[in-house]
């Protein structure tokens, strides 16, 4: 088994709401993480699924130092990195890197991608002048871009080389981990296809360990060694890859697989899908009980038992490396539905 | 045979900007079949956007149809004047676009929305424009639609902003539907629901359907027909079923193995390399033949026109994939290179 890189325990990540603008008071909490536990291992990439309000973002952005955790922790290397300060903590982030979605958005239009790139490797006092420019654009060759792009502007790059630029700048650093926040959703599909590649051949490469966030099943599937599945500030299911998809164990899982536009027509056609009723409740006001329990097809379907309504779940170990946070999640995997969304995502008619 | 719903023939679409002229859409035909789903699929900048806002003549300030005609109901529409173009909008063909907050007046209740799409094209009371708003919103699944009607759209989740566009979409009963990403910004369980709705009321209500959107899971599902765009051309066109199974294009073969799937083992994927031309600048010869594994001397030369290549398939290609090459998305034939670009063999910059 590899050696454990990152432990996140009983994190915890909350946002007063406030109202007034003079007076300024608070009139609640949003819980954008709400108790995650979770563990990277070196060289490994763990996939973080969820939809939006799910808190998949604010856990990245914990991660990475963006966001200070309300409580619980984050270990790299066994060290505790929340609460380092000054030249120690700069030492802990500077192996914990993020990507955005929008390589457009985290890039000043003003420099030329050079600056952007070399300026993580400024900022920790990397070398000099001459050795950060060499470093930049070996930088820029590794993610698949010519030397000749250094001077250019972020605004006369395509979608997909700014992605790549901001992994170049992600890897300035040489870190442990990268946390991919929806790095290709925004891309089209054909370039899509070029950033997952460029993942894997850097991870094989580098020996990088990836925390790949995203909302597409199918793009995690590509990507990940192991999944964890996100609701409402909360992990549901945490599963090898290959269990996960073959036998999903939260009636979540079973419902976003069963959700999943396939590109098959013959499948499409051959579907009944659970459809969930309603969307996902605020985290500022998580339901009682399983969170999952307002929205919940199995809960129907065994009667509506009191537990889902009245005790929060676990997420406790049901076999080797999988975990699920359901009361009944025997009765979920084994139902029919699980069954059948199992087969449709995977293309068995 | 029956007659098409819509008829879009030749379509040119110039752009005007500051800096030049953007060749937005270069000669497009095709048909909707009344109550059918016609799916655009495309990346960006293929013109798919484009060209449906042409067919509403909705095109942004500098935006101008150069050349065809856009058949409807035994009109050309290109010909209309201002006032019949409303009419014809909204009351015979209606929108849908990606992000309804824009769509949606803010500072307007979403009652009177439905209600003044209404009173817009049909003389009737506000009591019963009143009734009609209840029983729409009602129709698309939103609770206790009585007490909605006062509510403004920034009250309403994207989804649910979705259901109400569908709402005015459907008022009218309009016999073409053109809806562009409809489901994109939503969550994989909500867009489960807004397509479900939407594949149910279109039926209900007759309408013929035109599906733009870049995920090919969900063209699968919702369309009997996709055009594949590229650089402002149909490229391929088929029947959804014939389109998945015997891709011929060389940039539908792409698109069909850049795509991670959930099913099967989890191969490498096969990415389309470069990326898309500038618009500004389109090549002599086949626009996708520079990033195309397939090309042959022809393609640097002469842009090749769609044509039939098996019964309700089109394709235009000098040189289409073979079915055993779509599978592996190369080319498989002894000593076959793709032909190098003109510049290179003749030694010219």
């Amino acid at each position: 088994m590899r050696e454990r890189l990152l432990d996140v325990e009983d994190l915890r990540v909350h946002f007063p709401v406030t109202r007034g603008v003079v007076l300024r008071r608070t009139t609640g909490v949003v819980r954008a993480v709400d108790g995650v536990t979770l563990d990277v291992r070196e060289g490994e990439t763990l996939g973080l699924v969820g939809e939006s309000g799910s808190g998949k973002t604010t856990l990245g952005r914990a991660i990475v130092g963006l966001v200070p955790p309300t409580a619980g922790s984050i270990r790299l290397r066994g060290v505790e990195v929340s609460v380092l300060r000054g030249r120690r903590a700069r030492r802990a982030r500077s192996e914990l890197q993020m990507v955005f979605q929008d390589p457009f958005a985290s890039l000043d239009p003003r420099w030329p991608i050079a600056r952007s790139v070399e300026e993580p490797l400024r900022l920790h006092r990397a070398g000099g002048r001459r050795e950060r420019r060499d470093r930049v654009l070996d930088l820029l060759e590794v993610v698949g871009l010519s030397r000749r792009m250094a001077d250019r502007y972020p605004h006369e790059l395509s979608g997909g080389q700014r992605q790549r630029v901001g992994l170049a700048r992600a890897l300035a650093l040489r870190p442990a981990l990268v946390v991919a926040d929806e790095a290709v959703s925004a891309l089209d599909v054909s370039i899509q296809a070029q950033i997952l590649n460029l993942l894997q051949r850097l991870q094989g490469e580098l020996g990088l360990a990836y925390l790949f966030i995203a909302h597409d099943l199918a793009v995690v599937h590509q990507i990940s060694d192991r999944v964890a599945v996100m609701y409402l500030g909360r992990i549901v299911e945490l599963a090898p890859a290959v269990d996960l998809y073959r036998e999903p164990m939260h009636p979540y899982t079973i419902s976003l697989l069963s959700a999943n536009p396939v590109p098959d027509p013959l499948v499409e056609a051959a579907r009944e899908r659970i459809v969930l009723p309603g969307e996902p409740p605020s985290a500022a006001a998580p339901p009682p009980g399983c969170r999952f329990h307002t929205r919940c097809w199995l809960r129907e379907r065994l009667g509506d038992p009191e537990i889902c309504r009245t005790r929060e779940p676990a997420l406790r170990e049901t076999g080797p490396g999988r975990s699920v946070a359901c009361h009944f999640a025997d009765e979920a995997a084994a139902s029919p539905v699980a069954r059948r969304a199992v087969d449709l995502a995977g293309g068995r008619t | 045979m029956t007659e098409p719903v819509l008829s879009v023939r030749d379509l040119v679409v110039r752009l005007s900007t500051g800096r030049g002229v953007v060749h937005a859409v270069n000669g497009v035909s095709l048909d909707v079949e009344p109550g059918g789903a016609l799916g655009l699929v495309g990346e960006s900048g293929s013109g798919k956007s484009v060209m449906s806002l042409a067919i509403l003549r909705l095109l942004p300030r500098g935006g101008r149809i150069a050349s065809g005609q856009v058949w409807f109901g035994g009109r050309d529409l290109t010909g209309l004047s201002p006032a019949e173009m409303r009419t014809v909008r909204g009351r015979e063909i209606a929108m849908i676009l990606q992000d309804p907050q824009s769509s949606l007046n803010p500072v307007l209740p979403v009652g009177e929305q439905i209600e003044e799409a209404i009173h817009a094209h049909e003389r009737v009371t506000r009591r019963a424009a009143r009734a009609r708003a209840v029983e729409l919103l009602g129709a698309v699944g939103i609770a206790r639609p009585e007490e909605q009607l006062g509510r403004f759209p920034h009250q309403f989740s994207g989804g649910m902003r979705q259901r109400v566009m569908i709402a005015i979409a459907l008022a009218l009963r309009p016999r073409l539907l053109i809806a562009d990403e409809p489901t994109t910004a939503l969550d994989v369980t909500v867009q489960a629901q807004v397509l479900e709705l939407l594949k149910e009321l279109t039926d209900e209500v007759g309408a013929a359907v035109v599906l733009i959107s870049h995920d090919l899971g969900i063209m699968a599902r919702m369309t009997q027909r996709i055009a594949v765009m590229y650089a402002g051309l149909v490229v391929e066109s088929a029947p959804t079923r014939e389109l998945f199974a015997r891709p011929r294009h060389p940039y539908t073969v792409g698109l069909l193995r850049s795509i991670p799937r959930i099913a099967g083992a989890r191969g490498a994927l096969v990415p389309i390399d470069g990326s898309p031309p500038d618009l500004e600048r389109l090549p002599e010869g086949c626009p996708f033949a520079p990033r195309c594994a397939w090309r042959i001397d022809a393609c640097w030369s002469a842009n090749p026109a769609l044509a039939v290549d098996a019964p309700e398939h089109l394709v235009a290609c000098h040189n289409p994939a073979e079915p055993a090459e779509t599978a592996v998305g190369r080319p498989i034939r002894p000593g076959f290179a793709p032909s190098p670009p003109p510049a290179r063999r003749e030694g010219v910059a």
